[in-house]
């Protein structure tokens, strides 16, 4: 179950799907090549891509985005735009397991002269635009589903944001935007994980009431668990016959680090590399995942 | 190289010669989109009138302005957007690097009130830093045209650009310059002959460049005029051409000294070896907080026509006087 009414509190659970055991099974994979990547480069961000793995997973694995690794310039493609760009490992990660890049190449990151790099950029198969610095996503995802539907193009624009990303004046000029031209074919997920670097999302510049703000803006609005397979596929089930509306704002909620204890119970693994017994610990933990 | 004009000049306001081009060439491709930060020009609301589902006026946010074009651009359509160059530059400066230059795409950014041209508005809305940005935008083709022919020449050359532009355009109507129709691909051009000094100035103050030149003539000293109507990429062969046999260069300017066409002149000349000695008329670094008209605050800065010209006929008259001595 979704929350989607107005000033519908928390996320209800969602009824069982059938996917979400194969879903899980592959949310697990990415989260260990993400913990690998980063140890094995000694950066990244850790939390962050943590967060959103289950999103992505959904998105690619649970036949909500349209794609085709053969073809990644596919004309009829849904437009996905990872505007949280720092969290790149959980992207190139969902990449190699959609086939858009080998398992192997994941290697490669942090190596000098690899392809893959901190942010995702345009020339990696399956990256739609380069992104990097926070808040440019969604006005680009807009005009993407301005051109589409100008064009009478059937694919939709999904963006990914991080809740962090939201203090950035320019994620609500777009999203202003895309609501006033009543953007039915556009679809923003915000990974709400609640932490910034240094902070937890309230205590520095509080958010809520987060959701009010999206519908405020004249959005439609659905909450839910961000890592619940049910609950992500249930608020993406429609959302090519939502036709003539808003567009959609689904806010997941997550929590910074999933996966692994230590860094889902302390503020301070947005870039942290763990070490030593906390990365055997962080690698005992995915691997139970 | 165009060539300059020597028929009497018709009368086009240079705003309305970019955005009549603009409109025919969106009626022409309907992939062309004309966006904007709420500005207002007689042309523009024509194309709201005429070609609603070719214009989107985006409110005054200029870093959404930027980045919906980008999306546009990526959607398979060829945005322009308008505005005030002051608030494009500045405001939606990081979304021009990473997203329209730093990809590639093809939008074509259209500064209005390039330099002091909202002079008495003062320094929020002068736009005196903009060469030196633009220059430094990977993959960026910027235009600074001075008349309406070479405006309305650079609106198609715009269009035609794989890659992103940035133009500088003007408003009202000033002489023409350059000879239509012709052939605006070099970047360059000369607008008066003479080489006991090459004055190259960009844009609006070239209309003051050639006055000047014309007021050296009367005091017996041959100035050249070089018009760069294209900032990058610099058609640095044909400057260093136009360089061969002149004697000093002076280079006139509406932006600070840092990293504009001077900067750019300074470059040329360093990398080449060329020896030539420079003079540079420009705005100070720092803010205006003087109030008046575009053509008093040149006077104030000694940008008008007859302070450039006294200006180098003080620097060149000693060394002529000796030569002749």
């Amino acid at each position: 179950m979704i929350g989607t009414d107005p000033g519908s509190a928390a996320a209800a659970p969602a009824a069982p799907h059938p996917a979400a055991p194969a879903l899980a099974a592959k949310a697990a994979w990415v989260r260990f090549q993400i913990l690998e990547m980063i140890a094995a480069a000694g950066k990244g961000h850790v939390g962050g891509s943590l967060s959103c793995a289950d999103i992505l997973v959904a998105l690619y694995a649970g036949g909500v985005l349209r794609h085709d690794c053969s073809r990644p310039q596919w004309p009829g493609r849904d437009r996905f735009i990872f505007s949280k760009g720092h969290a790149v490992e959980a992207l190139y990660a969902v990449l190699a397991q959609a086939g858009f890049l080998s398992p192997d190449s994941l290697r490669s990151y942090g190596t000098d002269g690899s392809s893959l790099g901190g942010h995702p950029d345009r020339l990696v198969p399956g990256v739609e635009v380069s992104t990097g610095s926070l808040g440019h996503g969604l006005g680009i995802g807009a005009g993407l589903a301005v051109a589409a539907r100008r064009q009478r193009q059937a694919h939709l624009t999904f963006v990914l944001l991080g809740d962090g990303e939201c203090y950035e004046g320019s994620v609500w000029e777009a999203a202003q935007f895309a609501a006033h031209h009543r953007l039915s074919n556009l679809v923003a997920i915000v990974d709400r994980n609640r932490q910034i670097t240094v902070d937890d999302t309230e205590d520095c510049n509080a958010f809520e009431p987060f959701a009010a703000k999206w519908r405020a803006f004249g959005w439609e609005v659905r909450e839910v668990d961000g890592h619940s397979f049910p609950a992500l596929l249930e608020a993406l089930a429609d959302v090519r016959t939502r036709k003539g509306g808003p567009p959609l704002a689904v806010i997941a909620q997550t929590r910074k680090g999933r996966g692994v204890s230590f860094m889902e119970t302390t503020v301070g693994w947005h870039h942290r590399v763990p070490k030593g017994e906390l990365l055997a610990q962080a690698r005992r933990e995915l691997a139970l995942s | 190289m165009p060539s300059a004009t020597t028929t009497p000049p018709p009368v086009t306001d240079i705003r309305d010669a970019f955005f009549g081009e603009l409109h025919r060439l969106a009626q022409n491709d309907r992939r062309v989109m004309v966006l904007t930060d709420d500005q207002s020009a007689f042309a523009l609301d024509r194309m709201r009138t005429e070609l609603p589902a070719q214009y989107i006026n985006i409110g005054i946010a200029e870093q959404n302005l930027i980045n919906v074009a980008a999306g546009l651009a990526l959607g398979g359509l060829r945005p322009f957007v308008c505005g005030i160059s002051n608030f494009l530059s500045l405001r939606g400066c990081e979304q021009i690097s990473v997203n329209l230059c730093a990809m590639n795409l093809p939008v074509t950014i259209v500064a209005s009130g390039g330099g002091l041209t909202y002079a008495s508005d003062g320094p929020t809305h002068h736009s005196v830093q903009d060469v030196a940005i633009m220059r430094s935008m990977p993959n960026l083709t910027v235009f600074n045209p001075p008349d309406a022919t070479a405006t309305a020449a650079c609106a198609a050359l715009c269009r035609e650009c794989e890659g992103p532009a940035y133009v500088r355009i003007e408003k009202g109507v000033m002489p023409s310059l350059y000879a239509a129709p012709a052939d605006f691909s070099s970047g360059v051009g000369r607008l008066r002959p003479g080489s006991e000094v090459l004055l190259i100035s960009t844009g609006f103050l070239t209309h003051a460049a050639v006055h000047a030149a014309t007021l050296l003539e009367a005091s017996g000293i041959e100035c050249g005029v070089l018009d760069l109507y294209r900032l990058k990429p610099v058609n640095a062969e044909a400057i260093l051409e136009q360089l061969k046999g002149v004697g000093r260069v002076a280079v006139l300017e509406e932006q600070t000294p840092i990293g504009g066409v001077g900067s750019l002149v300074c470059e040329l000349l360093a990398e080449q070896g060329a020896g030539i000695p420079l003079r540079r008329f420009h705005l100070p670094d720092g803010p205006c907080y003087r109030y008046g008209s575009r053509e008093w605050l040149h006077r104030q800065f000694g940008l008008d026509a007859a302070t450039v010209a006294g200006d180098i006929a003080r620097w060149i008259g000693p060394a002529k006087l000796r030569a002749t001595a």
